[in-house]
């Protein structure tokens, strides 16, 4: 359905009164007993050092790159005889144990580049690195797939490119309540009383009131809808925790909106990474076994799924200032229910085949993952959204 | 020249024009006006801030009287950053109070297609005052200026790119975005001229620096021709081709005229720049046009961020108390000026909006300039409350935007408007029938009420 379409018939919500009634009785068939499926992503930026995350702890090269930043094999959380969690990741390993993670090792794109800018630019545009597009995959998604402006929602006060699509966009909101404000301004409301106005068609004055009258609608839909819901479960105070809580709130609310966008910055560590990237990692898995413990405790875990990601991972060999610098290919974590493939998807990348920079060579293309989730959890054509076509993985 | 078409062409080649402006050019002729705005705009002032502490740390390095530590590298970082937040608040300042307007705006549109970030201000001010220096004058000029910037080569890699190991990303970008567009060159077009530009670097100052060991000066075949090209005779070539001056044009008529193209404009626009390639006389060939002033053109654009933030101080002047709300503002709004999406720039027209910016755009001119309240007074009435609700507005939101409107000079600028002319000077397209209607209906308390209310407005949005 193109934007137009939807406008009018969001608008003209009335319109839905000529539906035959056996059509609407199977919409909401469709809608609430089959499930409603929704994708959460994490955006950790600044590059994790994908290599203290998930540890070869085994493998001596490790150890010889970092000889003052390895982590040392009694503090970590053993997955098998060879890989690894760094330690204050333990509520990660409680959601491996009940086969809720699936850990994708060597995940980038080719020619990688070093610039955390850049690099999250094609993460969230999902081109190739020579490629620069205006748009992002999920906005694509929705200018696809989107029913309305809060088919997708950052949990941020603005939008990442990544929520921008060509025509469409996502909404962006951590405060239900402040934004419905914002638009309820009963002004607003009555300059756009007689819905038929000539006006509406008008190029771009027409699609300036159309976006108002769409805004309004879905900032008291969100607002109204999540608001039934108040989370009891105790999440990290900051403000990923909250970013989370929010986001518990929004599904449990049985919101009407396909993917939620979250980040957690801070993970650029040139210098004296250990205890920094053990904060971020511990602030992130407790985070997240809260929002799982939330989504269970009120049925929604099955139709969730969490794709955590970070722009690139991080050179294999320490730099001078017991930190790392930028490097290329990293893991990606997903976290659901019904995982076809449950713990390691794949080995982990070879320490000694490197590139020309000392950097892993990537095997998975991230774009694969994309493509996995959009045909197999958001069951839509991936090729419409990634302009190209990429073999799904098999991990759900 | 009529009002309506001086403030049809104030509101593209500016940001809007005042009561008393406006009144004193409707005596003169389009020629007089429009040859007195070039001539304003002759002048180049380049874009200034104090960044006397961050060169003196970096000449100390350079003479080798201190080291680049990691103490010094966080200073020099953290002193970057708040430099380059300084350079964007005097960009806006620049664009709100310059007499060079059409220079500026053509800043502005030059700073979205050549587009460039750099954290480093000293070469990102450079690559800014080029911009502006460049922006009325020889477009070959100027993209060889854009080709050497510390800036550009930095952002898009020609400093890595080597004989030995070329980097096609300044070649690739040169041609997509800069000077051709999509699908007028090919993959061999491209891999040539990137062994054109090899050893284009600069030093710790920023000044441009040919590596000449670093410069492959083997033959090169770019569209067709073979020679032992540079980088200058690259761009010699490009801008041989029409479709350079087309693209070109294209570009300036979505931004300046309408977002939808007209064809027959755009080829009568590009047949006058590719004669000499000089951006005035293209400009002056478009705004002297009869089509510029068709009514389909007028009040038909969406305002990017920028031109709503300085639109509006140009009618109430709003000082920040927190300069930094003024970014927080433009990011919300989605255009931090020096802060692009990537190389591609930002997409405009009706990207701009979406339900964000939308609830934000029509509530922002009572926040900022009247303790978020839009009066709703019915004709004949009084809200007794309006004070008590500004009062308890000015609670709720008045943390959020700290903000000093100058009422005095828009009473004094708007004294002898006529209330039922004041639309026409607030919007630059006519109100719809309902929003006109409900209008109707309102009591009009004071001129300052109703340019909030007329702020307030989806129409508020166009140019």
């Amino acid at each position: 359905m193109d934007r137009r379409k939807f406008l009018k018939q969001s608008s003209l919500a009335s319109s839905l009164f000529f539906v035959p009634s056996f059509v609407r009785a199977f919409e909401e068939v469709a809608s609430s007993k089959l499930g409603y499926k929704r994708l959460v992503i994490i955006q950790l930026s600044g590059g994790n050092d994908g290599l203290n995350t998930v540890i070869p702890y085994r493998n001596d090269v490790y150890y010889k790159a970092r000889p003052t930043l390895g982590i040392p094999q009694k503090d970590i959380i053993k997955l098998n005889d060879e890989v690894g969690l760094n330690s204050s990741l333990k509520p990660l390993k409680r959601l491996y144990d009940k086969g809720y993670l699936s850990i994708i090792n060597n995940v980038g794109y080719p020619n990688p580049i070093r610039s955390h800018f850049r690099s999250m630019d094609i993460w969230q545009t999902a081109t190739d690195a020579n490629t620069y597009s205006q748009s992002g995959w999920i906005g694509r998604y929705l200018d696809h797939y989107g029913k309305q402006p809060h088919s997708a929602i950052e949990v941020d006060e603005s939008l990442s490119l990544a929520m921008k699509g060509e025509q469409f966009n996502a909404i962006a909101t951590q405060d239900a309540k402040a934004f419905y404000n914002l638009s309820k301004d009963p002004y607003f409301k009555n300059i756009h009383k007689h819905k038929n106005d000539a006006h509406l068609s008008e190029h771009n004055l027409g699609y300036l009131y159309k976006s108002m009258i769409a805004a309004e609608s879905s900032a008291k839909y969100i607002f109204e809808t999540s608001k039934t819901v108040t989370s009891k479960k105790e999440y990290p105070n900051n403000k990923f925790g909250k970013q989370m809580k929010t986001t518990a709130q929004f599904i449990n609310s049985r919101i009407e909106t396909k993917v939620f966008y979250t980040s957690l910055g801070g993970f650029d560590t040139h210098v004296n990474q250990l205890n920094t990237q053990k904060r971020l990692l511990s602030n992130y898995a407790e985070s997240v076994e809260a929002f799982v413990e939330d989504l269970k405790d009120n049925n929604t875990f099955k139709d969730t799924l969490i794709l955590t990601f970070s722009e690139f991972g991080r050179r294999v060999k320490q730099n001078a200032s017991i930190g790392t610098d930028h490097g290329t290919a990293n893991n990606v974590f997903i976290i659901g229910e019904n995982l076809k493939k449950q713990g390691l998807y794949n080995t982990m990348a070879s320490l000694s085949d490197l590139d020309d920079n000392g950097d892993l060579k990537f095997e998975i293309d991230f774009r694969t993952i994309y493509a996995t989730v959009l045909d197999k959890w958001l069951e839509v054509d991936n090729k419409k959204v990634l302009n190209t076509s990429f073999n799904p993985l098999d991990f759900i | 020249m009529k009002t309506k078409h001086i403030q049809h062409l104030y509101r593209r080649i500016g940001f809007g024009i005042l009561p008393a402006t406006l009144n004193k050019l409707s005596k003169k002729s389009e020629k007089a006006i429009i040859n007195e705005m070039f001539e304003s705009s002759k002048k180049f002032t380049p874009l200034e801030i104090d960044i006397s502490e961050l060169t003196a740390i970096y000449s100390s390095i350079i003479k080798k009287e201190s080291t680049l530590d990691s103490e010094t590298r966080k200073k020099l970082q953290q002193l970057g950053r708040k430099k380059q937040i300084e350079f964007n608040i005097a960009w806006v300042d620049r664009l709100t109070n310059t007499p060079e307007i059409l220079r500026e705006k053509m800043t502005l549109f030059w700073a979205n297609h050549f587009v460039c970030e750099d954290s480093t201000i000293s070469y990102i001010k450079n690559f800014n005052n080029t911009l502006r220096k460049h922006a009325l004058g020889d477009f070959r000029a100027f993209v060889n200026a854009v080709s050497k910037e510390a800036s550009m080569t930095k952002y898009l890699n020609t400093k890595q790119n080597k004989k030995q190991k070329p980097n096609e990303n300044f070649a690739r970008e040169l041609m997509e975005l800069f000077t051709l567009g999509v699908g007028y060159y090919s993959e061999e077009d491209i891999k040539e001229s990137a062994k054109a530009f090899t050893g284009y670097s600069h030093n710790l100052k920023g000044d441009f620096v040919f590596r000449k060991a670093r410069h492959d000066d083997g033959e090169k075949t770019f569209f067709g021709k073979t020679g032992n090209f540079s980088g200058e005779d690259i761009i010699d070539i490009i801008l041989e081709q029409k479709q350079c001056a087309k693209y070109i044009c294209g570009k300036i008529y979505r931004y300046f005229v309408n977002d939808l193209i007209d064809e027959n404009h755009v080829n009568e626009m590009a047949n006058v720049f590719y004669k000499d390639y000089n951006i005035e006389n293209v400009m002056r060939y478009m705004l002297t046009s009869g089509w510029f002033y068709n009514d389909q053109n007028i009040g038909s654009k969406i305002k990017s961020p920028i031109e709503f933030i300085v639109g509006l101080k140009t009618i109430v002047p709003t000082d920040f108390k927190n300069p930094k709300q003024l970014l927080y503002i433009q990011k919300l709004l989605g255009q931090i000026l020096l802060n692009p999406p990537n190389v591609a720039g930002w997409k405009g027209g009706k990207s701009w909006i979406d339900s964000n910016t939308i609830v934000l755009r029509l509530k922002l001119p009572s926040l900022l300039l009247n303790n978020a309240y839009i009066s709703k007074e019915k004709l004949g009435e009084v809200d007794e409350y309006a004070q008590a609700k500004k009062e308890a507005f000015k609670k709720k939101y008045g943390k959020r935007f700290k903000t000093v409107a100058n009422w005095e000079y828009f009473n004094t600028q708007f004294k002898n408007v006529a209330i039922s002319d004041f639309q026409k000077h607030v919007l630059a397209c006519e109100v719809s029938e309902s929003a006109k209607a409900y209008l109707q209906s309102l009591e009009k308390v004071s001129k300052k009420e109703y340019c909030v209310q007329l702020m307030s407005l989806p129409e508020y949005q166009m140019c």
